[in-house]
């Protein structure tokens, strides 16, 4: 016993020195009610970062409190989260602090002053009103170097039967993957169309996703 | 709705007579497979069905088909399919099974041929057969088949597994590669390259060590001048 005690106090001592992680109302409220959704979220943003590699820029458009950003900023190298909402980002800003993340309370349909190699949103699109989606797809291959990638992810609008109230309230632009695969071939040279369910990517049958994941590559001008 | 009155033989009759009577022989490749090791089959499909997926509604070139057992999931999904490979047996066995307005299988040592301009090259279980002094040459092969916003779809089984291999499979092995090596590989010839893994059947992009086998996605040539 004495002998594990020796052990193990030299690893609290390590972790002793760690800034305390404080979720913001978002986070606190999905770890009360839908603890699962954060696993999904990550699993996506972990996709994301694998399929970016270790070194690029990388835009997070509505990055929420910025929990997957910083999985973004490790993995890739630079992060630069972005969201309208103040609060969220200020959550963000008090959690995530180093030379490899930035956030900015901003409105992504404005014009950006950087170039990234890459750009990725999960579940926002399907919040984008549908005359502002196009504009949103071209913000997004407009922020782009010359090869980039753009990695969108929303859930699949076959699940729409199955939402919450309050989820559809919010989802006005919801699309399948025929759709999303169209409207990302407008702006990027390769389009990959892949699925999830629960944390698990895979390229099944579209319609039974759950939710959706588009990776575009190399944006072009629209035609 | 099936017929109230029928019995399930008769159902199952009339679900007989939609299927049609053709027969499908394996060649020698496949059959010791099966008969050997059923489970490669599984997986050796779903690597091809992950690239059918990537690929989507393209003309598709693939080097090193052998038998084309991969050819029915990439055929389905592409415009066009043809399968190259240097086994002239394996050829045979291909174009007797799938061979179709448009299928057709080319008996022939690709490395540094053209046989067109693809939207799409697959490649699975080829390189690590390459001697490492023709690797370049192999690579140069698939961008010189491509149309500049073409995509290639290269498999080959992690060099980590080699401990675990079979005696049969390290004999033919001579040049394999991890991740970073088959990311570099591809980075040569492609602007954008995406690092897949595979664990039997299933493609994901965990810790890179620990997949069996590696599935790269290249797309945008570089400028080869």
């Amino acid at each position: 016993m004495n002998d594990s005690r020796s052990k193990w106090d030299p690893v609290v001592e390590l972790m002793k020195g760690a800034e305390p992680v404080s979720f913001g109302a978002m986070h606190s409220y999905h770890c009360r009610h839908s603890p699962r959704r954060i696993l999904y979220t990550l699993s996506y943003y972990k996709f994301a970062a694998k399929l970016i590699g270790s070194k690029a820029r990388v835009l997070d458009i509505g990055c929420g409190e910025g929990l997957g950003t910083w999985m973004l900023a490790k993995e890739c190298g630079f992060a630069h989260g972005m969201d309208l909402d103040p609060d969220l980002i200020e959550t963000a800003k008090t959690n995530w602090c180093d030379d490899s993340i930035e956030f900015s309370c901003a409105n992504f349909l404005e014009p950006l002053r950087h170039k990234y190699q890459a750009v990725v949103n999960f579940d926002v699109i399907e919040h984008i009103r549908p005359d502002h989606a196009v504009a949103f797809i071209d913000g997004m291959a407009d922020s782009l170097s010359e090869h980039g990638i753009a990695i969108v992810g929303t859930p699949n609008e076959t699940t729409r039967k199955y939402a919450s109230e309050v989820t559809n309230i919010g989802h006005v632009n919801m699309y399948t993957s025929e759709r999303l695969e169209a409207e990302m071939k407008e702006r990027f040279t390769q389009v990959f169309m892949f699925g999830a369910n629960d944390e698990v990517v895979h390229t099944g049958f579209p319609p039974m996703c759950h939710y959706l994941l588009a990776v575009g590559v190399r944006p072009h001008p629209r035609v | 709705m099936a017929d109230d009155r029928a019995d399930e033989g008769e159902i199952w009759e009339n679900v007989k007579q939609m299927i049609s009577n053709d027969r499908l022989t394996l060649g020698t490749h496949w059959s010791f497979n099966l008969r050997n090791d059923p489970k490669r089959l599984s997986f050796v499909l779903s690597r091809y069905k992950f690239a059918a997926k990537i690929i989507s509604k393209r003309r598709v070139l693939e080097l090193g088909c052998s038998e084309g057992i991969g050819t029915p999931i990439l055929a389905e999904f592409a415009t066009e399919y043809v399968g190259v490979d240097s086994d002239e047996q394996a050829i045979a066995a291909a174009n007797q099974n799938f061979s179709s307005e448009r299928c057709s299988f080319i008996s022939d040592d690709f490395l540094d041929q053209s046989f067109g301009q693809f939207d799409a090259v697959v490649s699975l279980d080829v390189c690590e057969h390459i001697m490492p002094e023709m690797e370049d040459s192999y690579f140069d092969t698939i961008a010189a088949n491509l149309v500049t916003e073409g995509v290639a779809v290269i498999g080959t089984p992690n060099e980590t597994s080699d401990v675990y291999a079979s005696p049969m499979s390290k004999a033919g092995h001579v040049n394999l590669f991890d991740h970073e090596r088959m990311r570099r590989a591809l980075g040569r010839i492609f602007h954008n390259v995406l690092m897949f893994g595979f664990n039997d059947e299933v493609a994901h992009t965990g810790f890179e060590p620990m997949c069996h086998y590696l599935i790269g996605v290249g797309c945008n040539l570089r400028d080869r001048t």
